[in-house]
């Protein structure tokens, strides 16, 4: 099994390099059936891991390959631990990742960098494989680390466009902020456990219980935080959810792949895997939970006022993240996998189907050009439409188990702050119908606003950009149906997940199911689902039964609506604060320090000094020979003076 | 001595301050030493300074002039040190007392064998030392004030690369009549 | 008796005699040396003396090693001044002061 583990890591590895190294001389053909082929093998052998250990019910595999660095006492080693978690990891990310590779022959058909970017993606799996199958913290932050570096390479693809390569900086910054606590977490479970490896880091959970840092915090709450600002970075959680947006810079083809379903999923993979860890400090969790409550409702909220077809979907993402993490909060792990997968099939579905919009309209990106392209390109119309039912829990489809379950989940904890959390995810659901339907109706339905000369070309996109939207339709329809109870009650991830029994939501939404089946005829009278239907009929009059109403409102709520168009001030903080910040102090380095003090202080002022006493002493050689017999006397007369002193006048007696 | 106006007097008075240290060195048995004294300082060296002292022209008028600005700063320096060194000189290990009047020596006793003995025999090495030193004070003062090269033919290569052809020929018209004349 | 003492006071005066010399003439180069002379003859009167009351002929042999190197430098000295007087025109020390710094 080992060699299928290693094959599955290294086969995009390898399509990368080669195409990396010599792309331009294989030809476009051939470079991209190489890395096609690359992550195609990992797709079909990382199905077989998932029968091989989920439906088979094989041995947890944990195993060190190859020692990395020993420092001290501490061995550091790549290693592969493959359970049912790794295995349903493997299984999305292959798959999205292939439906990507295939997209993109399509999509960056006319872009000189193609045999660039499939390297780039080919890259990213990799990356992305080492984070999910790796066995340590270390092998978890290099893939951590690979996976922001590829992002960032990706976000900035077209360098020669200025707004691209401030988003790539953004991203890569903020993450890196991210990235400072987690480094901190890190460092604090191996104080605390003397050791990288998970296996004997859960093993030995009880030694950090009842420790204190930093005065009277609980170590494990600490720790847990800053692991937590680690996952905020990467999954952009408020306040570190301001590179998501500005990512939407790069390709389509990565927005689908890096920051729907996979690069942004880590910190929730790391989260369910840290969780006998998390599972120890409420403290943690409530905050885990109230920031992605926070995330899920405000984020949806801007998601409403965006003109740009990929903003919507991102700002989309940013809420549907923070439901995942609502999830977590609230010790529903399997849950938050769960939506995890459902979220990565239908959202990279929706992000390929504005690709393909985007493409067929010449590279036009504002929804307020567009309308009425259900006619012209159905393919893409309908797999949108199934998406977008995905999204906003339409009963039977894949995001309403997820999304119905995570509500259910938050309605049943007792932690403090649930009440609000559940407040928060109820609303969104109202909020995410309503910007789903937004988009659809404003890109699809109505007049046609698409002017004139790009109408006349304007025609379904190629086969290479449809077959993957419709291979991602097919999971978002039925996926759900048919997982949701192994997954979450059935014991799938159950030997991955550990969950403290004073944590019950998922016991209670255990004893509350029925069958799949059953919920959905259940759902007709839950909330949820009347809030779903009132966003929905909010889109369509806002939409397409009386346009006029939505400027009439925005002219009334003027405020609100500054406000949500300037995205909560977030940036302009963040430009402020520690940009200006960072600008100034480099400013006052620079000047004082450095100018001042380094150069005119301790550089010219010691040479100013010695001349300053050369100067003082200079007098003294006068070149007058009486001048010199003068001194030469006197300090005679002062040495007798000073002997006789110095002798305790003994020469007195 | 050091308040004359001439130098030449100040070179008697120290010639006469001379000859009574040597009268005194006589009273403590050191005859040689006195005569050698009177010998060479006073017959060579204060010969010497007369010499220098007629042969270049010492100006006083402006000599004199700085004479009483620090007339009563040196008188104050030199009392400060003889009161310095009479408070020393004054108390115990010097006194009659502790250091005995040792006996005065027979006529069979010669200073100058004495010093020849210890002279020759411990101190050789610095004897020698003293004539190199004396014969590097005599090349010294030859070399310093010598003014003229003795008998040296040296290149001076400055003047040499200096030269020009008008130093070095010159065209002279030689009046043929004129030879004729001289038949 | 004459003590030792006596003799050590004799030549501490005469030596600040020459100190105070040298301090006076200060522009006169010919005094200084010869205040310099003065003051060489002081120390060796203290040396015999010491010679003799201490019974030890080391004094002397040392007295005669300072005349050699008296005479010495009496002779550079000269020469050096009759130099000074060559080039400058005066034996005023005012007008030999370019070591000032």
């Amino acid at each position: 099994m080992l060699d299928i583990y290693l094959t599955i890591v290294l086969a995009p590895l390898m399509g990368s390099v080669i195409v990396g190294l010599a792309g331009n001389r294989l030809g476009r053909k051939i470079s991209h059936s190489i890395t096609i082929l690359g992550v195609a093998i990992s797709t079909v052998l990382s199905l077989y891991v998932f029968n091989h250990h989920v439906l088979n019910n094989a041995d947890i595999f944990n195993q060190n390959i190859y020692t990395w660095m020993q420092i001290g006492g501490l061995n550091i080693s790549v290693g592969f631990l493959v359970d049912n978690l790794t295995a349903v990891m493997l299984v999305v990310v292959s798959f999205v990742s292939l439906m990507v590779h295939i997209y993109t022959i399509g999509y960056m058909h006319d872009d000189k960098g193609y045999t660039k970017f499939f390297s780039y993606i080919s890259l990213f799996t990799f990356a992305m494989f080492t984070l999910v199958i790796s066995n340590n913290f270390m092998q978890l932050f290099f893939g951590w680390e690979a996976v922001g570096l590829v992002s960032y390479l990706l976000i900035g693809f077209w360098h020669h466009k200025e707004s691209a390569i401030e988003a790539n900086l953004k991203a890569f910054l903020v993450n890196r902020v991210g990235d400072f606590g987690f480094l901190l977490g890190i460092a604090f479970v191996l104080m605390f456990f003397g050791t990288l490896d998970y296996a004997e880091t859960f093993s030995q959970k009880e030694l950090i219980v009842g420790q204190t840092l930093f005065g009277d915090f609980s170590a494990i709450t600490v720790v847990c935080l800053l692991l937590f600002i680690g996952a905020m970075g990467k999954s952009a959680q408020v306040p570190l959810h301001v590179w998501l947006p500005g990512s939407m810079e790069g390709p389509t083809p990565i927005s689908a792949l890096i920051h729907a379903a996979t690069m942004v999923t880590a910190g929730i993979f790391m989260v369910s895997r840290m969780s006998p860890l998390f599972e120890l400090s409420d403290v943690a969790l409530t905050v885990v939970m109230i920031i992605g409550a926070i995330t899920a409702l405000f984020m949806g909220l801007l998601g409403i006022v965006q003109n740009d077809i990929k903003k919507v979907v991102a700002y989309s993402t940013l809420s549907q993240l923070g439901y995942m993490t609502v999830a977590l909060g609230v010790s529903a792990y399997s849950v938050a996998i769960f939506h995890l997968m459902t979220h990565a099939f239908f959202k990279a579905l929706l992000f390929l189907a504005a690709g393909s919009v985007i493409v067929a309209l010449h590279h036009e990106q504002d929804i307020r050009k567009m309308g009425g392209l259900r006619k012209k390109m159905p393919i893409t119309y309908i797999t949108s439409l199934l998406g977008t039912l995905a999204l906003i829990g339409f009963p039977g489809f894949a995001g309403f188990y997820s999304k119905d379950m995570i509500i259910e989940a938050v309605h049943y904890s007792d932690l403090p702050f649930a009440g609000w959390a559940y407040f928060a995810v109820v609303l969104g659901v109202f909020i995410t119908a309503f910007y789903s339907l937004r988009l659809l109706f404003l890109v699809f339905h109505g007049k046609s606003r698409v002017d004139s000369h790009t109408e006349e070309h304007l025609h379904e996109t190629a086969p290479s950009i449809t077959v993957p939207l419709v291979l991602l339709a097919i999971p978002s329809v039925v996926i759900g149906y048919f997982t949701i109870e192994p997954m979450l009650f059935g014991g799938w991830l159950e030997n991955a997940i550990t969950i403290d029994s004073s944590h019950h939501a998922l016991e209670k939404l255990k004893s509350h199911f029925h069958s799949a089946f059953a919920l959905i005829t259940h759902s007709v009278v839950t909330l949820p689902f009347w809030m779903m239907i009132g966003g929905g009929i909010t889109a369509w009059v806002f939409c397409l039964y009386r346009t006029d109403w939505a400027e009439i409102i925005q002219s009334k709520f003027k405020r609100i609506n500054y406000v949500l168009n300037s995205l909560y001030g977030f940036d302009r903080f963040n430009e402020i604060v520690f940009v200006k910040g960072a600008l100034k102090i480099g400013n006052i380095l620079w000047k004082i320090s450095d100018m001042a003090l380094i150069d005119k202080l301790l550089v010219n002022g010691s040479a100013k000094f010695t001349r300053y006493l050369g100067a003082f002493i200079k007098p003294v050689q006068t070149g007058y020979v009486y001048h010199y017999a003068f001194f030469m006397i006197v300090s005679l007369m002062l040495v007798l003076g000073w002997v006789l002193i110095a002798s305790d006048y003994s020469f007195l007696s | 001595m050091i308040t004359s106006r001439n130098t030449a007097k100040a070179a008697l008075w120290l010639i006469l301050t001379f000859f009574s240290a040597a009268s005194l060195w006589l009273l403590l048995e050191a005859e040689f030493l006195a005569i050698t004294l009177i010998l060479i300082y006073v017959g060579a060296v204060m010969v010497l300074f007369m010499f220098v002292i007629k042969m270049l022209d010492t100006d006083q008028s402006t000599l004199r002039a700085q004479f009483t600005r620090y007339l009563p700063l040196g008188i104050f320096v030199s009392i400060v040190v003889i009161v310095q060194m009479a408070l020393v000189l004054n108390a115990g290990p010097f006194d009659l007392e502790v250091v005995g009047v040792p006996e005065k020596h027979g006529s069979s006793y010669s200073n100058i064998t004495a010093i020849a003995e210890q002279l020759y025999t411990i101190y050789v090495y610095p004897f020698e030392l003293a004539a190199i030193l004396l014969l590097i004070a005599i090349i010294a003062a030859i070399t310093l004030v010598h003014r003229n090269q003795i008998n040296s033919k040296k290149q001076i290569i400055s003047e040499q690369i200096n030269v020009q052809a008008k130093d070095r020929m010159r065209f002279a018209t030689i009046n043929k009549d004129k030879v004729k004349e001289s038949k | 008796m004459i003590a030792l003492s006596d003799y050590l006071i004799l030549s501490s005066i005469v030596f600040c005699i020459g100190l105070a010399g040298i301090f006076i003439n200060r522009t006169n180069i010919i005094m200084i040396l010869m205040c310099v002379e003065l003051i060489l003859a002081a120390v060796n009167t203290n040396f015999i003396a010491f010679s003799f009351y201490g019974s030890d002929l080391s004094g002397q042999i040392f007295v005669f090693f300072i005349l050699t190197v008296a005479a010495a430098e009496v002779a550079i000295g000269l020469a050096i001044l009759t130099l000074m007087y060559r080039n400058r025109g005066s034996i005023d020390i005012d007008v030999t002061n370019t070591l000032k710094g």
